[in-house]
């Protein structure tokens, strides 16, 4: 009933702070988190992606993630610095049916911290949770190392409950991938993104 | 209503995040005032409902269909005594001590709080949310043109510790619970709650 309650956390956090508020609460608390788990580091990319196909990384806390082996990130060199990854299910899912089976609808507030936080930072959320999300994924991959090197986050594509979809538009050319070819991710995942090592220079678009 | 999806641990050990950053800007009473408020909002947030007679509330209450067990697996030890196996927060604070590492302070401190200050039957602040959304929720079940009623009668989290109702008081619980104090010492053994429901 945690989560349930939380929707309501949401509401009243945002009547009394404001969407942005309730962003900088959300950012600060995935800083939190993040910070708590502390640090990891392994050997190579096959030993992190092992890693993270046993639930190991700080990562897993988000449940099942996936590595898309087929998409590996390459620098100029032809070398890999990086994966995608996905949930098969956005992890506030499960919330979002829990509310709609106990209360009804989510609150205004949900879309409107979503809605804030597009036009403010970073045109890719569906809901309040991804504002959480995003962050806590910048900051856990910071704290991993692969060979060495730090890791960095981008959050890379969205897909709610109601079908919509979010291309991240800033993240995307970073990580040199074609749009059609997250689209394409999206009819079997609801959130992609992409792991590489810090500073990495990259290939041209595929 | 029956029974509902599980929810991500994830949400749920970012939720606690959320609490936790709570306490530090509004202290200890300031958390425990706004978990007793969250818990109000969240049961007025359900619809109201009504049953004619206890039978078919307790029939619905088994189910999950009533709002009162809409979070928790329930069984019914006696037409009045309640129990839930497992804390519907467990998972949530497995998976945070998993992850994490051991529970923040403060969850223990505000629960003292509300021990002190309300009623001595919270473990954590998860019981706070829990014992007053019960109480709440209770205020919206009409049995047979009547408002239930709920009082919690002990608590045991999943680590051991546990929260007894005053001596007092208990004795007045177990007599409408319908069970004996041995009996209640057998429940806690291997349950989360032990809580009671009447009419007047």
């Amino acid at each position: 009933m945690l989560d349930v309650a939380l929707v309501s956390l949401i509401n009243d956090l945002s009547e009394k702070a404001g969407a942005d508020g309730v962003i900088q609460f959300w950012q600060r608390v995935g800083e939190n988190l993040a910070s708590r788990m502390g640090k990891e580091a392994y050997l190579g990319w096959p030993s992190f992606n092992v890693a993270v196909r046993e639930g190991r990384t700080a990562f897993s806390i988000e449940g099942e993630t996936l590595t898309l082996t087929d998409m590996a990130i390459m620098d100029i060199d032809g070398d890999v610095v990086g994966y995608l990854y996905a949930l098969k299910q956005c992890v506030f899912l499960p919330t979002i049916l829990r509310v709609r089976y106990t209360s009804g609808d989510l609150p205004r507030a949900d879309r409107e911290v979503a809605q804030e936080y597009n036009e403010s930072q970073h045109d890719i959320a569906i809901c309040n949770f991804c504002v959480f999300h995003e962050r806590f994924r910048e900051e856990v991959a910071k704290n991993i190392t692969v060979a060495g090197q730090p890791l960095t986050c981008l959050l890379l594509a969205t897909r709610g409950f109601t079908g919509e979809t979010k291309i991240s538009p800033k993240n995307l050319p970073k990580v040199g991938i074609n749009p059609e070819h997250v689209r394409a991710l999206l009819r079997n995942y609801e959130c992609v993104y992409a792991l590489e090592m810090r500073g990495a220079k990259l290939r041209e678009e595929r | 209503m029956s029974r509902l999806v599980e929810s991500n641990p994830f949400v749920e050990v970012a939720t606690h995040f959320f609490l936790e950053d709570l306490a530090d800007k509004v202290g200890i009473s300031g958390l425990n005032n706004y978990l007793i408020g969250l818990a109000k909002t969240l049961a007025a947030n359900m619809p109201e409902e009504e049953w004619k007679e206890w039978g078919e509330f307790l029939t619905a209450l088994r189910a999950g269909d009533t709002m009162l067990s809409a979070f928790e697996e329930i069984t019914t030890v006696t037409d009045h005594c309640i129990v839930t196996r497992h804390s519907p927060f467990e998972r949530g604070w497995r998976e945070y001590t998993k992850r994490v590492g051991s529970f923040s302070v403060a969850h223990k401190q505000v629960a003292d709080f509300y021990n002190k200050n309300v009623k001595p039957t919270a473990v954590n602040s998860l019981h706070i949310i829990l014992q007053t959304f019960r109480a709440a929720a209770a205020t919206r079940v009409n049995v047979g043109g009547k408002v239930v009623r709920y009082a919690q009668v002990a608590t045991v989290w999943a680590d051991g510790q546990r929260m007894v109702a005053g001596d007092a008081e208990r004795k007045d619980l177990l007599i409408r619970a319908g069970i004996s104090e041995t009996k209640l010492r057998m429940l806690l053994r291997d349950n989360a709650d032990v809580w009671v429901l009447w009419t007047d």
